[in-house]
């Protein structure tokens, strides 16, 4: 069995020990490295029907007949406003609306670590039922990394299934519909591998002289970082270990930031071969990154375009470099 | 219903980790200030409630067993009282329940939690576990696989209450300015946990996001290691402790508490995702107990877990307008400390809200948060000479779990 198929991976370990640590008084005391795990053979009980059914593509609910709810996902098969009426099974739709705008995880808790940004929400399925419970649910889209707009109240959306399924929350997630192809979106189920999570288009951005000057003042602003980082030993620990061609497409044209041998340089164009590329329309984004901003930030609230996690998990490096310089400076 | 006052407080320094004390010693530092507050023995004690959270935070199965005979408790009844981060609040209101009952005369309330001792051998940080012990509150079907945490879940809600209600919370300058505000309160607990920090309206506009859109770092409460206990009392014993310490008693006049569903839905009983029905109706059963209305009470001790959520609770609780908890600021509800000085009530029309920094600022041992919310109201009233305070607590998936006591400051503190 490979580590990740494990429940815990080796990373959760720590070396059995005892160790000195300073007060606050500042007194000596001594920690000890522990752990409260229990490993569980936890039984799905009363709702494995539900996770029965998503193996097998199916999305169920229990419906109550005196008081017409629909609980999604079927949590109980008796009615808890009706003096525990028995609720019968019914089959739902695979398409429904998100209830609320739903918020994205930036900082996730340790058991997510990597897995972040990510969006998670409430799906309104059973939407002709006068009352229905929401299915909390994993939101994914085609077009790039979650951001504000995507996962809006209302928006329509499309279940989709795993190609395998173990019988898990984590074996559906939704999409909005507008992102499915058109001969997809009454298929039933519809599996992951129908949709193209990995090659995300990039969006369009226009070109105009203001995007240019924009432009130009930014690489000038980027070109005076890049020196300052040849002489600053903290940003040069940011950078160490890291090769990285990342093209930028802007609103005034397009540009490479190379990221090799503890530098950052800027290069004409976009790669040919480049790790990713980022999305911009106003390419201020990078003068005010510089100036101590964040493109982290410009990411999470969506004016700066990235195709997947792995990019974003760069961008807090970056972020780090102008800090660093003014530091050293110092 | 009996009377019950309030007739001791006491807490320890709040820290975002205590290395020189286990949970047992911080109860017990709690235990002693109370009690030495109060000017009683162990003895006078009839019995114990504890607020203690989290058994994974403390590393130990049925923590509240250790303690017993560490705060002089033996062979008196204890209970443990476990509600998410409304733990202190159902534990005071299990021990005033105890007293107004006439079952005890003297319940010693007592919460708190140690749980920066977590480590994530990931990260090589405290964090990260932190929030993962915090997530296993979430169930492990439906919930705790998806990445739920207490951040995404109160924001959750308040990305629900924005689409009902937009122009409100979602401008991060208003919530950046109460933050500065609570800041600046947090400067003057000599207990609290960043009493000697400065935050600005920049600073916060320049940290790091934890939940998008509306959650930075600095509008997040702390993990704070700790405890608080507070002292409850008959009308009898009240009186006789009064005199004994020269302070008056603090009367509880309304208590009230909800919780709404785990499960959210559309119509029926299930949490609606535009509001904190649970604040709103534990504040109403609160003043209709005590016979008392939003505009009789100045002095709010409310649990901040996230600023955004701070803005909804004082509309829910009938503070502000839903929809327009935003005039805090910019109508200068929210009275500013600096104004205040140390002694002086709020004038007509403002609100003194959390002068402890409350979560934000002070202090977060989540079992304990809501008695250092207590511990405050009372400081409060007393050196203010206010009336009426209300303590608020919240707790739970999608701030599912409400509560709020009124207090009243015998003859308004005049004797």
């Amino acid at each position: 069995m490979s580590e990740r198929a494990k429940i815990l991976g080796a990373v959760w370990n720590l070396p059995r020990e005892v160790s000195e640590v300073k007060g606050k008084d500042p007194g000596t005391y001594l920690q000890f490295n522990s752990h409260m795990v229990t490993f569980y053979q936890q039984t799905y009980g009363e709702l494995s029907r539900f996770f029965l059914a998503l193996r097998a593509g199916r999305l169920i609910g229990a419906h109550c007949e005196k008081c017409r709810q629909v609980m999604v996902p079927a949590a109980s098969w008796h009615c808890p406003t009706c003096n525990f009426a028995e609720m019968r099974e019914i089959e739902l739709p695979h398409r429904g609306v998100l209830a609320a705008t739903a918020p994205i995880t930036i900082f996730p808790s340790a058991s997510f670590i990597g897995d972040a940004p990510f969006a998670r929400g409430y799906v309104d399925v059973a939407t002709d039922a006068p009352i229905a419970s929401f299915l909390p649910s994993r939101l994914r889209t085609t077009t790039g990394l979650p951001r504000p707009g995507i996962f809006v109240k209302g928006v329509e959306l499309k279940l989709v299934f795993e190609d395998v399924r173990e019988g898990s929350i984590r074996d559906i997630f939704w999409v909005p519909m507008k992102e499915v192809p058109a001969a997809l979106r009454d298929a039933k189920p519809l599996l992951a591998s129908k949709l193209d999570f990995n090659t995300p288009p990039m969006p369009e951005v226009a070109r105009d002289a203001a995007g240019e000057q924009a432009l130009a003042r930014a690489l000038a602003a980027v070109e005076e970082l890049a020196a300052k980082v040849g002489a600053s030993p903290r940003a040069q620990k940011d950078l160490a270990g890291r090769t990285h061609a990342i093209g930028v497409r802007t609103g005034g044209g397009d540009f490479t930031l190379h990221v090799a041998d503890a530098r950052i340089r800027v290069g004409a164009g976009l790669p040919p071969k480049p790790d990713f590329v980022m999305v911009v329309a106003d390419a201020g984004v990078f003068s005010r990154w510089v100036a101590d901003g964040s493109l982290t930030d410009a990411a999470v609230e969506g004016a700066l375009w990235l195709p997947h996690k792995e990019a974003f998990g760069v961008l807090p490096i970056l972020d780090r470099l102008p800090r660093s310089v003014r530091r050293d400076a110092k | 219903m009996n009377k019950v006052a309030i007739v001791g407080a006491g807490i320890t320094d709040c820290r975002g980790r205590w290395v020189e004390a286990t949970y047992w010693d911080l109860f017990q530092r709690a235990a002693r200030r109370t009690l030495e507050d109060a000017q009683v023995t162990t003895a006078e004690v009839d019995s114990v409630v504890y607020g203690i959270y989290n058994d994974i935070f403390e590393h130990q199965a049925i923590p509240e067993s250790a303690l017993t005979g560490h705060l002089g408790m033996v062979n008196k009844p204890g209970t443990r009282v476990t509600s998410g981060g409304a733990t202190g609040f159902y534990a005071m209101r299990t021990a005033i329940m105890e007293v107004a009952s006439g079952v005890s005369d003297t319940v010693l309330c007592i919460g708190g939690e140690k749980a920066t001792d977590c480590y994530d051998p990931q990260s090589k940080s405290a964090t990260p576990m932190v929030i993962d012990t915090i997530a296993k509150s979430w169930d492990p079907f439906f919930e705790y696989p998806l990445g739920a945490t207490a951040s995404d879940s109160y924001m959750q809600m308040c990305m629900g209450y924005n689409d009902a209600y937009p122009d409100d919370i979602g401008d991060s300058l208003v919530r950046a300015k109460i933050i500065e505000m609570l800041c600046r309160q947090g400067n003057k607990n000599p207990f609290g946990q960043r009493r000697d920090e400065t935050v600005t309206v920049e600073q916060v506009l320049a940290s790091r996001f934890i939940i998008a859109p509306f959650l930075r770092l600095l509008e997040t409460c702390m993990y704070t290691e700790g405890a608080a206990g507070v002292l409850f009392a008959n009308e009898k014993k009240a009186r006789e402790i009064s005199e004994r310490t020269g302070v008056p008693p603090i009367w509880v006049k309304g208590m009230g508490a909800a919780n709404e569903s785990y499960q959210t839905g559309r119509g029926g009983s299930y949490k609606p995702l535009t509001s904190i029905v649970s604040d709103r109706v534990a504040a109403e059963r609160a003043y209709a107990m005590a016979g008392v209305r939003p505009s009789d009470i100045q002095l709010i001790e409310l649990h901040d877990a996230f600023v955004a959520q701070f803005m909804i609770t004082m509309g829910e609780m009938g503070f502000v307008p839903l929809g327009q908890t935003r005039r805090l600021v910019d109508d200068g509800i929210m009275a500013d400390i600096r104004e205040l000085g140390d002694d002086r009530p709020p004038p007509k029309g403002q609100l003194l809200i959390n002068p402890s920094g409350g979560l934000i600022f002070g202090g977060h041992f989540v079992g304990g948060s809501n008695m250092f919310s207590m511990w405050s109201a009372r400081r409060e009233m007393l050196r203010r000479h206010l009336p009426l305070a209300l303590i608020h607590g919240t707790g739970a998936i999608n701030a599912v779990f409400g509560g709020a006591l009124v207090i009243e400051l015998e003859d308004g503190g005049v004797r």
